[in-house]
């Protein structure tokens, strides 16, 4: 709490706030599962188009669960979360009410969403993607640097520099986009689901303190 | 700390705030002891099924509080 209270002259109260804050919420390491399974469900959705016939059912239907079946993830895995903590954690993890998100920070994740959108039937229509390689890459350092940042945690920053380097390794591997993507999401996941039960074991063996 | 963490959440219970300030429950139950009595935080005690929660909100008061706080630090930088 010293340290703390030394920081408040340093640093907002709300930049203080927000770091504990995620800090709690990364204690229980749901959160870390959570994006576990959704990089292992999108590495599985990118592997599965290239084992499969192109243009038959399983083919489509992998191309369509890819293109639902991740956003919906993405959208419904806060409120199972919050759920999950609710009904079996609360005791140890204790209760929060979040205030709704800002109206500001909504508008910037559908902003990039529609310029990526945009950027990709753009470069579909000319036939002009960037090299493969670039792709894997990019994916790769940016997926790190948001996880290293985002996470706050030193074992986040872990995950983060694994990331970075596995997406230069496929870059210069010469993988196929879905080959590389799969194995990209595929090593992620595991870790990040591995870390978060980890996380969440150790959490469940500290004994929980009463209230007040 | 307590009342910038209650500022950035709609409410908390005595549990989230022990876990998040890693306080001990003795030290926090003072701090939000004298917060209620200053009319910064408002605590209710009330259940969530079969479990105890003491739920606490950042009042009015206690949000000009940190406002002005906010604004002594910004002048002494």
């Amino acid at each position: 709490m010293h340290e703390i209270s030394s920081r408040l002259l340093e640093e907002s109260p709300e930049k203080i706030a927000g770091r504990l804050m995620q800090k709690a919420h990364n204690q229980d390491g749901l959160p870390e599962m959570a994006i576990g399974v959704v990089f292992l469900v999108l590495a599985g959705l990118n592997w599965l188009p290239t084992a499969v016939k192109p243009g038959s059912v399983a083919h489509i239907v992998a191309i369509c669960a890819q293109a639902l079946l991740i956003p919906i993830l993405v959208l419904r895995l806060p409120w199972a979360i919050k759920t999950a903590r609710r009904k079996f954690l609360i005791e140890k993890a204790g209760y929060v009410e979040s205030k709704p998100a800002h109206k500001k920070h909504l508008g910037i994740v559908i902003v990039i969403a529609v310029v990526v959108a945009v950027a990709g039937v753009f470069a579909a229509y000319r036939g002009s993607f960037p090299p493969t390689s670039w792709v894997l890459g990019a994916t790769g350092i940016g997926g790190g640097v948001l996880a290293a940042i985002a996470g706050r945690l030193p074992r986040f920053v872990i995950g983060g520099v694994v990331m970075a380097v596995t997406g230069l390794a496929l870059a210069v591997s010469g993988a196929s986009l879905a080959t590389g993507f799969a194995i990209l999401y595929g090593l992620i996941g595991l870790l990040a689901l591995l870390s978060g039960c980890v996380v969440f074991v150790l959490f469940m063996r500290t004994p929980a303190e009463g209230g007040e | 700390m307590i009342v910038a963490l209650l500022a950035a959440v709609e409410e908390a219970d005595f549990q989230y705030l022990r876990q998040t300030t890693g306080l001990t429950q003795g030290n926090l139950s003072t701090h939000l002891s004298k917060l209620e009595a200053a009319g910064y935080v408002s605590v209710e005690k009330t259940f969530r099924g079969k479990y105890p929660l003491t739920l606490c909100r950042l009042t009015e008061r206690g949000k000009e509080a940190l406002d002005g706080y906010r604004k002594v630090i910004k002048g002494a930088l």
